[in-house]
């Protein structure tokens, strides 16, 4: 199997290409569900982590072959909290071509990349203005991705989110007027407490901002947060399963009912507003991850970043390396990553780009799984697809983890 | 060679009361081990027994000792002291001319110390009592010899006192086996005739069998016959233990040893059957033994159908050193191609269990353990049944009749109360009660070995905060009003869920086993319905609703390591299942039925 065609995507001018993603750790506050790696922003000096990220990325650049980044996506952490100056100092760096390389070998004379088809940032409501999202604007961002999470102020309070619901709408205005016509909003369901009536109610008023994007996830109950902690103290009652399915399924009605089309588990987006870095994601193909924590899947080996700021930037300043864990996934662990992976698109898996990527074909090496949900119902297959049936959708770990080994 | 300097003896005792201990001083004591090699309880050669504390195979050693300007040979035979393993003990006591029972200073005469001290004088034995663990503050000596002389007819003051653990009264009590217990019969001259007692089968030297010579000799090089398999073999290795296996040229009447002859395995050889020299073969083979009974059976299927040829090839290298385990190719419509395995009590099964859990890489899901029954049918045959699936249809039977066994039990009297409850609840009859001591008594019971075979044990350890303890033996099959409960899951009738149960508590247990199922299977992906039926009627049923949410929110780049692991996690939580339709059923389900408390 030719390794190469593993390592990046063609992209439509010929050259082959893989999604960037930058991890910035930096919240103001950390929600109470939060699982992710994240510090406050005031124990910390950001020039300093920017450099650090911006050091990764020149070295990873200075490895050959470096692809273009068709995609580029910012998160964390709530990158919107850094000082404006980094934030742009950072996109500048990542935009443009300033590696040693350039000036060295000529020979291997670096081409500018050509631009991202996508540039997403996530922001939160309350740390944008229409001064700060023009300057992002200008510097090649494309797309904005807000964590709304509720527009009931309970709920925000309950999630010990810090911004208002005003803060939202306002968020979404001076995006607008900065340019932005790619605009997704990030939205929780089953928060304790809540009612299918208040999730409808966040889902309308999210419809009726006109953004072109939402994601909609189940509140999950990470280790370690304090909302599970309360969860374990008996302090707060997770929402009955039966409520939190009917709130996910009114969630694929009521979207699809005004024009979004659900195409992935969690994500909904109008025609043509899919977003497409995290598509990358689920098609299972390459992407280069840089900062802390963060994760990438490139030259066939998955990696993570070391966790914790410190530790990061000084291993990026003493030149030693970042990564803290790495796999290389064999051929059939690869055919099932991107079985799952594949799986939780509504498209499903497209048997003949399986085959092409992965060299195996489906349908005979997961002979036994469709097999039996076929029967059951909760998988199909057509037109040269293989996908889960809206049925299946809200327990499809039941029958991914069927497609996980063989 | 006179026989006259010999002694054969075992140490009898219940669980704990110091027998390895005391054989673990008198090797040392005789030399037999020095201190270097010595390994605390060095005869309880497998790990499993090692880590439980309990013997299992019965293991010999032959020592020498000085006593009165004479050199005497001492063989020691150990034996297990459990329930379960009634057969071994009496094998071993068959080798021997006596026996020491021990008895802890701190527990006194318990179960098995008594059922112990039947077997050694039903084979003939004669017993020395010994009151071991004088050492703790909290002995009893005095009382626990009354105990014995109360029970057991050996009188107090010719009881030893004793401490295995330090040494204190070890060497007298080697005086007294010296002086005390008889020399084997002096039939040297006689046509050989040795009793294999034991055997076991090892990777290079193939079977190796424990003999006692009881007439004649065994030389190197000597053509034998078994007497009862009617093959003949060529001694290549002959030898005692000492502990280790040391070679001799010949093996004399009234010595133990080991014997090689070239046999491949072990179903070659029959325990209890006789060496005799095959060109001067003795008249009549040594009275032998009755063959362990099976009295609990349990179904083994594994999770996969696949390794059903792996399964074999486990049991069939458990069997090789276990001559009271079998197992026989079972088939069942809804759980497949499996093992249906005999075992002599719960103990015993246990032991297979771990055995293979850890000697082979397969997921396995056993069924209940259940006893045998006898069915009279209609057209007069008997049939005798392993399993409830195997009953023929209920018009076709004319009498079930099931095992029932004499139960002992001996506890503190202030638990009596407890456990008569107990004992009531399972269909036990009381037939005498009899008083060790001022606060200790034993209750003699007839009871069906179906009540006390599963958990009996434990409740009555719980209802006596753990001292009391009991034995039992198997005396026949009655008549019972017996019927069979049948489970549908899903619509499929399961016959490892089949239980039979008396037909007074039957609705009872078959709601029990429901609400134990419902638990026990884990939700799906569609509902579930469970329906107990008795006589083709279906009496009760439950319900089990389907998950209706099981999906992860966000799946981006950095998650996919952890989320596949997790992924593989929840699969391999379906492997320890038996797949019946689409329902997946836990290990713990099959188990659960039996489970009749509240």
């Amino acid at each position: 199997m030719d390794n190469q065609k593993l390592d990046s995507e063609p992209c439509p001018s010929g050259r082959r290409t893989a999604g960037l993603y930058v991890h910035i750790p930096f919240c103001e506050a950390k929600c109470r569900y939060c699982g992710f790696y994240s510090e406050p922003i005031k124990n910390h000096a950001p020039e300093r982590l920017v450099s650090a990220i911006i050091a990764e990325l020149s070295e990873k650049r200075g490895q050959a072959p470096f692809p273009p980044n068709q995609t580029i996506y910012i998160g964390g952490g709530s990158p919107s909290c850094l000082p404006a100056e980094q934030l742009l100092r950072l996109i500048h760096e990542i935009t443009s071509w300033h590696g040693l390389q350039a000036r060295e070998n000529t020979a291997k004379m670096a081409v500018l990349p050509p631009k991202p088809e996508e540039f997403t940032i996530e922001v939160n409501p309350g740390q944008v203005s229409k001064g700060i999202l023009s300057r992002l604007r200008t510097a090649g961002v494309t797309r904005l991705s807000i964590g709304a999470q509720s527009f009931n102020p309970d709920e925000l309070t309950f999630l010990g989110r810090r911004h208002s619901v005003a803060d939202i709408s306002r968020a979404v205005e001076v995006a607008r007027q900065a340019g932005f016509e790619n605009i997704g909003l990030d939205l929780i369901f089953a928060i304790p407490h809540s009612t299918l009536e208040s999730w409808k109610y966040s889902l309308r008023s999210a419809i009726d901002l006109g953004v072109q994007h939402i994601s909609a996830y189940a509140l999950t109950y990470e280790e370690g947060t304090p909302l599970q902690k309360a969860v374990e103290a008996g302090e707060v009652e997770p929402v009955d399963e039966e409520i939190d399915r009917q709130m996910y399924e009114t969630t694929i009605d009521e979207l699809e009912k005004v024009g979004f089309k659900q195409y992935e588990i969690s994500n909904f987006a109008r025609p043509g507003f899919e977003c497409k870095h995290n598509l990358n994601y689920w098609a299972n193909k390459p992407y280069i991850g840089i900062g802390p924590a963060a994760g990438s899947y490139w030259q066939g080996k998955r990696t993570l970043n070391i966790a914790d700021i410190k530790k990061y930037i000084e291993a990026v300043e003493q030149g030693t390396t970042v990564t803290d864990e790495s796999e290389i996934p064999d051929n059939t662990q690869i055919a099932c990553e991107t079985a799952v992976l594949n799986l939780r698109r509504r498209c499903g898996i497209i048997l003949d780009e399986f085959k092409n990527q992965t060299g195996f074909d489906a349908m005979k090496l997961f002979a036994e799984p469709i097999g039996r949900y076929r029967e059951l119902g909760l998988i199909e297959a057509t037109d040269g697809r293989l996908f889960l049936t809206r049925d299946a959708l809200p327990i499809a770990d039941s029958v991914l983890c069927d497609f996980s080994t063989t | 060679m006179s026989t006259e300097l010999i002694r054969n003896f075992s140490i009898i005792a219940h669980i704990d009361h110091g027998k390895s201990t005391l054989a673990d001083r008198i090797m040392e004591i005789t030399g037999a081990v020095s201190d270097r090699e010595k390994k605390d309880q060095l005869l309880d050669d497998m790990d499993i027994e090692r880590e439980r504390g309990i013997t299992i195979k019965a293991s010999a050693v032959t020592m020498n000792y000085e006593h009165g300007g004479k050199t005497y040979m001492l063989n020691l035979i150990d034996t297990p002291g459990h329930v379960d393993f009634h057969y071994e003990v009496s094998r071993a006591l068959t080798a021997c001319e006596g026996a020491l029972l021990v008895v802890d200073a701190t527990q006194g005469v318990q179960a098995q110390t008594v059922a112990n001290a039947y077997l050694a004088t039903e084979s003939g034995a004669e017993l020395i009592g010994v009151i071991n663990k004088i050492d703790l503050p909290s002995a009893q000596p005095e009382i626990t010899a009354e105990e014995i002389e109360h029970v057991l007819g050996i009188r107090k003051q010719d009881c030893f006192r004793i401490s295995a653990k330090t040494g204190v009264g070890v060497r007298e009590l080697l005086d007294a086996v010296v002086t005390l217990l008889p020399p084997p019969p002096d039939d040297g001259d006689k046509p050989t005739a040795a009793l294999v007692f034991d055997c076991i089968c090892d990777d290079y030297r193939g079977v190796i069998c424990y003999v006692r010579v009881f007439a004649g000799s065994l030389s190197v090089k000597q053509k034998i016959r078994f007497m009862g398999v009617g093959r003949t073999h060529l001694i290549t290795e002959l030898g005692k233990f000492t502990p280790k296996m040391s070679p001799v040229d010949r093996l004399s009447a009234g010595e133990v040893g080991y014997v090689i002859a070239n046999v491949r395995q072990l179903s070659d050889v029959t325990i209890g059957d006789t060496i005799t020299d095959d060109s001067k073969p003795a008249e009549k083979p040594l009275p032998g033994y009755v063959p362990p009974m099976q009295m609990v059976f349990s179904d083994f299927y594994p999770g996969n159908n696949t390794d059903y040829p792996n399964l074999r090839l486990a049991f069939e290298k458990l069997a090789l050193n276990d001559a009271s385990f079998s197992f026989i190719p079972q088939n069942s419509p809804a759980l497949g191609f499996g093992f249906r395995c005999g075992f002599l009590g719960l103990l015993h099964m246990e032991i297979v269990q771990e055995r293979l859990e850890r000697e082979n890489d397969i997921d396995v899901v056993q069924t209940a353990p259940t006893v045998s029954y006898e069915v009279i049918t209609t057209d007069g045959r008997t049939l005798k049944i392993d399993s409830p699936a195997d009953l023929p249809d209920v018009t076709q039977i004319e009498e079930l009749r099931e095992p029932f066994v004499r139960l002992e039990v001996i506890t503190g009297t202030d638990s009596i109360g407890g456990i008569m409850k107990l004992a009531e609840s399972r269909r036990c009859k009381l037939l005498k009660t009899d008083y060790l001591s001022q606060n200790r008594v034993i209750l003699e019971y007839k009871a069906p070995l179906a009540e006390i075979v599963y958990d009996f044990y434990d409740l009555l350890k719980g209802v006596s905060h753990g001292y009391a303890t009991m034995d039992y033996e198997f005396t026949g099959f009655e008549v019972g009003d017996l019927v069979k409960i049948n489970i549908l899951v899903n619509k499929i009738q399961v016959d490892a869920l089949s239980l039979i149960v008396h037909r007074s508590v039957a609705e009872n247990r078959g709601r029990k086993m429901l609400v134990r199922l419902r638990k026990a299977i884990p939700r799906h992906q569609f509902e579930i319905p469970l329906q107990v039926a008795i006589g083709g009627k279906i009496i009760a049923r439950e319900s089990i609703k389907p998950f209706r949410k099981d999906v992860t929110a966000k799946l981006y780049g950095g998650d996919v390591t952890r989320k596949m692991k997790v992924l593989k996690r929840q699969r391999e939580g379906k492997k320890r299942m038996k797949n019946i339709g689409s329902v997946q059923i836990p290990q713990e389900a099959f188990m659960s039925i039996l489970d009749s408390s509240d």
